[in-house]
């Protein structure tokens, strides 16, 4: 594997995508928390953007194979902060799912995300070319993944955990499975449902009665789903301007700039400025895909379709939460919501892709 | 996991045909791409107008604005109720967490009892009510007070407070407001829409806990008209004064005074006793003590007063004149089966006499010459039956009875005042027929309105009516005179200095739940001076007195009068040198008996005393209190008991007994049980 050649080979489309969906969401958070207790948000967020930008520099420089040789001390540690953060972590609407680390709150499950990301494409590489995965390796890649997600939900962060799930699907599906696995997953999965409905918080289970039936309890679970819906439908086709948006400053929304910033951006840009931001998360994942295809070798392929599959995860569920087509998940919106953990881990993920692309010239 | 990277990676053939499996991936994530899209679509392009306005109203509320309300003052401009703005405490008792604790809270910071608090808001609750008024006349230091504590369930509105500078002085006829602002008596009930104005509307966006965020004004409020009333507080505090000195006096149940001129209707003083301050909020479930305006709210047999009325159609339909000569009956006659007797027996009188002394006998005698037809006549041509249109609410058109009603005694009881009820409004209304020279003019109390910043504009009424001949009033005028001079049955009423018209009236008091008259009277006084040319009639009832008319209400009807002519400057009719005939011994006595002595056959039945205070529903009558059993009294059982028992049980429920004998009761008649004619005895005999 030879290193890095050229510098100037830098994705700089991806980069400028990715900078005007900061750039939008830098200027919703300012907007929506306009003269709030969270005024300040904005300005931490353009802290968040330029450190990750960094880190993206970073990782860009760092062969990503040299990481994949390194997914199990990695693995290893993702476990152990995790459990570290049960431990420690600080509590908040009833939580854990930060640490605090030389005065910030870091949230581990998004970083751990990128761990998955190496970790199944480290294994899925490592088997045979062009074989097909046999019971054994599905059970094992499931049990690895399955670990830290577990983790995760018990914290309890269900959203950030099914985000894990994408990764992996998407990853085996790749590698090649029996369509007579496929089958037989899909069914154990439809048999698992119902009983892992019983698993679920409370709060988890109000989610999504909420989500069928809204009305059943407007003031209570049903609120935000409601009331988003009612920022995005008030928001109409050109949308009612920046700081004028009713439901975000009224306080319809609560805590607008984070999972929900999407209703505030939708209420304020109108179905103009949506069709807008949707476009830009497209082209931001059609490059990702593009990057994928141009990778030189297969964990570059795996590292790229998982990151982009779970970015198109996230939109969706996040969009499809705000318009009342997905449960209140707890996902948020990527680079736009107000958050340095999840900002963080994308501009970590991009750095990957970054650097898959810088070494698709194999020699 | 635990190998080495590969270094020989694999060709990238496989991997198209991967790309081509996630493909599947790529069609799911499209079709729920698309469906969201399509959803978006709906919501914020199709949907729009729902959404925005289902944001709408959940961003805003309208809000009245309150108008402040007109103020009332008397004829001389004086102010009788102010409005001024207020801050008023209002707590939602199902947003606080612990109505123990909240009460306290308010009662430390408002000064107010804790328990009472308490109490409300716990009724406020069970009755579910996010509304509840705490203090209506909070000062800004306790206001500030309770913002600063920054309660989400206390809301701090403006509200309108209304004062009365005079506290009880004309209660009646102003009347006053709920704790809402809507007037609930008198002329603030009655003129409430024109002293209210209209309410202003504010749209007001809110936040999601439904606090002010911005308004804006979507209608200015319009401020209440100003309401001047006729009243001369000055005789209006004479006309109090002298009513309740009145009522005291003689131990009576209440009292009234109209006092009226007779020209222009314009009522310069109603005066009723008990009364009440207006500035006394009523506590729910408080009594209704002295907040009844009997002048215009409760009719009452007129007694003696009436034979105005008999006379004077007699003038105007017979060949009687004042020196006609009527046989009393040395003081009885038998009208059907029925005697009337005169309580002070007379042989033969002029008609001028008749009226004078008062007699019964007299008055019958000229009734049954005017015949029933002629008397109903009048009796409507005076304005009784109908309610005068005066602006208080609740008015009693009083009764009086259609002619097919008319048993065969009742041209025995008509004429001297019995079988037709009248307020105090209505006595002034007729006195002023006569003292004004036979026009029938309407009684008003509000003398004009005037809307914020424009004229005083008088309120349309009634053209006066004439209906009676002039010279008729003036016949009149002269006979009442007669009544007030010595040898007539009111010279009490006489006022020094001016000469004065006048009549007397004693009714008994008929008790509806005994359904029998008993003895106490209405004691009425209607006059008015000088007689030459009347500048103001006085009606002065007191009810329930033991005492006859003059007795009781001549005196105030002196002061009021005399404080009413000298408050209208009217020049003295009489030199000075006549003196005041002294109270206590001029009269012999006997000779202001003028007692409507009754045990009439047919008196009013309590359906028709019903009647008599109108229909309530046409202006949401004030509540009257009125004997409720209206039963026929039945004979009770005394059989078995001894005379004490049976002068308890016959005392106990009103039944008159004639008992003979000793020992124990062995025979009653009527029979225990049976229905008792009015009057009519139970005789009971004692045996051992």
């Amino acid at each position: 594997m030879g290193a890095p050649r050229i510098a100037r080979t830098t994705d700089w489309y991806l980069l400028a995508i990715t900078l005007v969906i900061c750039s939008l969401g830098v200027l919703q958070i300012y907007s929506a928390t306009h003269a709030t207790k969270w005024e300040d948000a904005w300005w931490k967020q353009v802290v968040f953007v330029a450190g990750g930008l960094i880190l993206m520099w970073v990782v860009t420089q760092i062969d990503y194979h040299a990481l994949l040789g390194q997914v199990v001390p990695m693995y290893a540690l993702s476990i152990a902060l995790l459990l570290v953060t049960m431990v420690v972590g600080n509590k908040v609407f009833g939580s854990t799912r930060w640490i605090r680390v030389a005065g910030f709150t870091l949230q581990v499950s998004e970083f751990v995300k990128i761990v998955i990301i190496l970790l199944v494409a480290r294994f899925l590489s490592d088997l045979k070319a062009g074989q097909k995965l046999e019971w054994r390796d599905l059970a094992k890649l499931c049990a690895l993944v399955g670990v830290p997600m577990l983790l995760v939900m018990k914290e309890p962060d269900l959203g950030t955990s099914l985000t894990y799930i994408p990764i992996l699907v998407c990853g085996i599906l790749m590698a090649g499975l029996r369509w007579k696995y496929l089958l037989i997953v899909a069914a154990a999965l439809l048999i698992c449902l119902p009983i892992g409905y019983h698993f679920l918080k409370p709060y988890q289970k109000d989610r999504l009665a909420s989500f069928v039936d809204p009305e059943r309890d407007p003031k209570g679970t049903g609120f935000q789903v409601i009331q988003s819906r009612i920022a995005v439908g008030n928001g109409g086709m050109w949308g009612r301007g920046v700081t004028q948006g009713s439901q975000t400053h009224l306080g319809f929304l609560p805590v607008p700039q984070t999972d929900f910033i999407f209703s505030s951006f939708a209420e304020e840009h109108g179905f103009v400025g949506v069709v807008v931001a949707l476009v830009l998360y497209f082209l931001l994942i059609m490059q990702i895909v593009q990057n994928a295809q141009t990778a030189g070798d297969r964990e570059g392929v795996y590292i790229c379709m998982g990151i982009g599959a779970l970015v198109l995860f996230h939109v969706l569920v996040n969009v499809g939460m705000v318009v009342g087509r997905m449960p209140v998940a707890g996902i948020p919106l990527p680079l736009m919501s107000s958050g340095g953990s999840n900002v963080l881990s994308m501009f970590l993920m991009l750095g990957l892709v970054n650097s898959v692309r810088l070494r698709r010239l194999v020699s | 996991m635990g190998r080495a990277i590969k270094m020989e990676t694999p060709p990238l053939a496989p991997l198209s045909k991967s790309v081509q499996r996630v493909a599947i991936l790529g069609l799911i994530f499209f079709v729920w791409a698309l469906a969201i899209a399509l959803r978006l679509l709906q919501l914020q392009v199709f949907q729009h107008d729902k959404y925005r306005h289902l944001a709408d109203i959940q961003q805003e509320k309208l809000d009245h604005i309150q108008a402040p309300r007109g103020a009332i003052f008397d004829r001389n401009g004086n102010y009788l109720a102010i409005s001024s703005e207020v801050p008023i405490v209002t707590v939602n008792p199902l947003r606080m967490p612990d109505k123990d604790t909240a009460a306290g809270l308010l009662a430390s910071v408002l000064h107010l009892d804790k328990q009472e608090i308490f109490s409300d808001l716990v009724s406020a609750a069970a009755r579910h009510r996010g509304y509840l008024i705490v203090d209506s006349d909070a000062s800004q230091a306790e206001v500030d007070a309770i913002r600063k504590l920054n309660l989400d369930w206390v809301d701090i509105r403006k509200g309108t407070a209304r004062s009365y500078p005079n506290g009880q002085l004309a209660a009646h006829v102003i009347g006053n407001v709920n704790a809402e602002g809507v007037g609930i008596a008198g002329v603030e009930r009655k003129l409430d829409k024109d002293l209210r104005g209209t309410a202003g509307l504010a749209r007001i966006t809110t936040d999601v806990h439904r606090q002010g965020y911005d308004s804006e004004i979507e209608k200015a409020p319009v401020v209440g008209k100003n309401v001047t009333l006729t009243i001369d507080s000055r005789l209006q505090f004479i006309a109090e004064r002298e009513i309740a000195e009145a009522v005291t006096r003689e131990h009576a149940e209440r009292g009234s005074i109209v006092a009226m001129n007779p020209y222009t209707g314009d009522v310069l003083a109603l005066a009723n006793y008990p009364t009440y301050d207006l500035n006394e909020k009523m506590k729910p479930g408080s009594r209704f003590y002295g907040r009844e305006d009997y002048a215009v709210v409760a009719p009452f047999e007129p007694g003696s007063v009436f034979k105005v009325v008999t006379l004077t159609a007699a003038l105007e339909t017979t060949n009687i004149r004042p020196s006609t000569l009527i046989d009393c009956g040395n003081g009885s006659i038998r009208i059907a089966n029925r005697i009337v007797h005169d309580s002070h027996p007379h042989g033969i009188l002029s008609a001028a006499d008749v009226l004078a002394k008062s007699s019964n006998v007299g008055a019958i005698r000229i009734g049954m010459a005017v015949g029933n037809a002629n008397l109903l006549k009048y009796i409507h041509l005076f304005g009784f039956g109908h309610r005068t249109g005066i602006e208080l609410p609740a008015e009693a058109p009083g009764l009086v009875r259609p002619l097919s009603r008319w048993g065969p005694t009742s041209i025995g009881s008509v004429p001297m005042g019995q079988e037709v009820s009248v307020t105090s409004v209505q006595l002034a209304e007729a006195g002023s027929v006569i003292a004004n020279g036979g026009f029938l003019v309407r009684p008003r109390v509000v003398l004009s309105e005037q809307e914020p910043g424009g004229q005083k504009i008088e309120r349309a009424r009634p053209k006066p009516v004439r209906v009676l001949k002039p010279q008729t009033a003036f016949t009149m005028h002269q006979l009442m005179e007669r009544v007030t001079l010595p040898g007539g049955t009111g010279p009490r009423a006489h006022v020094l200095g001016y000469t004065t018209a006048g009549k007397t009236g004693t009714a008994q008091i008929f008790d509806t739940a005994h359904h029998l008259y008993t003895h106490r009277y209405n004691a009425s006084f209607l006059g008015f001076a000088p007689v030459a040319n009347p500048a103001i009639v006085v009606v002065v009832t007191v009810s329930g007195t033991t005492a006859f008319g003059a007795t009781a209400s001549g005196p105030a009807f002196k002061n009021v009068m005399s404080e009413a002519l000298r408050l209208m400057g009217v020049p003295r009719d009489l030199p000075d040198e006549i003196k005041e005939p002294p109270d206590n011994k001029v009269q012999p006595k006997g000779q202001e008996d003028d007692l409507a002595i009754a045990d009439a056959a047919n008196p009013l039945t309590p359906e028709e005393l019903q009647r008599a205070l109108g229909d309530p529903s046409d202006d949401g009558a004030i509540q009257v209190v009125r004997a409720q059993n209206v039963v026929a009294p039945q004979a009770p059982d005394f059989i078995g008991k001894t005379i004490k028992g049976v002068m308890e049980e016959a005392t106990a429920k009103g039944v008159q007994v004639d008992m003979k004998g000793r020992g124990l009761a062995r025979a009653q008649r009527p029979e225990p049980g049976a229905a008792l004619l009015p009057g009519e005895h139970v005789r009971v005999l004692f045996m051992r």
